[in-house]
């Protein structure tokens, strides 16, 4: 698996101080501490690379680099947002340069017009209706999510279908919270967007709520 | 903490004027969104229940973001880790179960 170049970003988190495990409590950790958190890390991971070869690669590579540097795991700390970190950190070093998602130009572009005060003042709201969204079905939810571009998506996944809070989400993607909240909302907008564009296109009735 | 908004939303007591728009419905809505993700301060739940008495708009944002929380919650088809990928993984580290 890869060495980490400068260009990269550090895959592991950093620990306070590094603990000298022996090879029962290795086994212990890693059974009883990281493999609950599999489908959790399977999923996430399809979600990021929407594809299964690489979501198989990616949580293999990631589960084995978490046992590699199982020093710098601190026991009973929480190791899901610690796992979610190494193979969101291995997705942008390994993964995503060859991946099917937008380039990173779209991204750019997107981010920057959510991010205009423009775009701040429209409307997302009053297109969409809620009786729309209760009627679709889970495919059409998730086709309109794996459309947004990665790093929306994957505040998305972590919020809403993995549940890992704000702190969290902040330790995982190696930002501050504000930048969290900021890219949630945003992220929303976008996803709602999708929503109503998907709903018209299927003859939803979107005009009032 | 999730309030439950549905209340003030739809009883015909006390009814008094309520906006149809939301002049600051951007910085609501992100307020909106903290309470459903168990993530507002004090101050912006005080907002939130404030709003939801007179203001028509953010009633309805509230809905909307409460539904496709809950669409991608339930609704998105969770994947699970195939059986194989495990076993390879516990085999190349020599993990015994």
């Amino acid at each position: 698996m890869s060495v980490i170049m400068s260009e990269e970003i550090e895959e592991i988190p950093l620990a306070s101080s590094e603990t000298s495990y022996n090879d029962a409590e290795k086994n212990d950790i890693f059974n009883r501490e990281f493999m609950p958190h599999i489908n959790s890390m399977y999923n996430f991971a399809f979600r990021l690379t929407m594809d299964e070869d690489d979501a198989n690669d990616l949580v293999q590579d990631t589960y084995l680099k978490a046992f590699r540097f199982i020093s710098s795991f601190e026991r009973g700390t929480n190791a899901k947002a610690w796992l979610f970190r190494i193979l969101k950190n291995s997705f942008i070093n390994d993964y995503r340069k060859r991946s099917k998602e937008p380039s990173k130009v779209d991204y750019q572009e997107v981010e920057t017009t959510y991010n205009s005060e423009e775009a701040a003042e429209v409307d997302h709201t009053t297109d969409l209706r809620v009786e729309t969204v209760q009627d679709m079905i889970g495919d059409e939810v998730a086709t309109a999510l794996n459309s947004l571009p990665v790093d929306f998506r994957t505040v998305i996944i972590l919020c809403d279908i993995e549940g890992f809070t704000y702190e969290e989400m902040a330790k995982i993607l190696d930002i501050p919270i504000g930048t969290v909240r900021s890219r949630l909302h945003r992220a929303r907008n976008l996803l709602k967007d999708k929503l109503k564009v998907y709903a018209s296109s299927m003859g939803y009735n979107t005009d009032e709520y | 903490m999730v309030l439950d908004m549905h209340a003030s939303a739809s009883t015909g007591e006390n009814k008094k004027y309520q906006k149809e728009y939301c002049e600051h419905h951007t910085e609501c809505l992100k307020k909106i969104q903290a309470v459903l993700d168990g993530e507002a301060s004090e101050a912006e739940k005080e907002h939130f229940r404030e709003n939801m008495d007179d203001c028509l708009h953010c009633i309805k944002m509230y809905h909307l973001e409460k539904c496709v929380k809950e669409a991608l919650q339930a609704k998105v088809d969770k994947r699970l880790c195939p059986d194989n990928l495990i076993a390879t993984i516990k085999s190349k580290l020599n993990i015994i179960s």
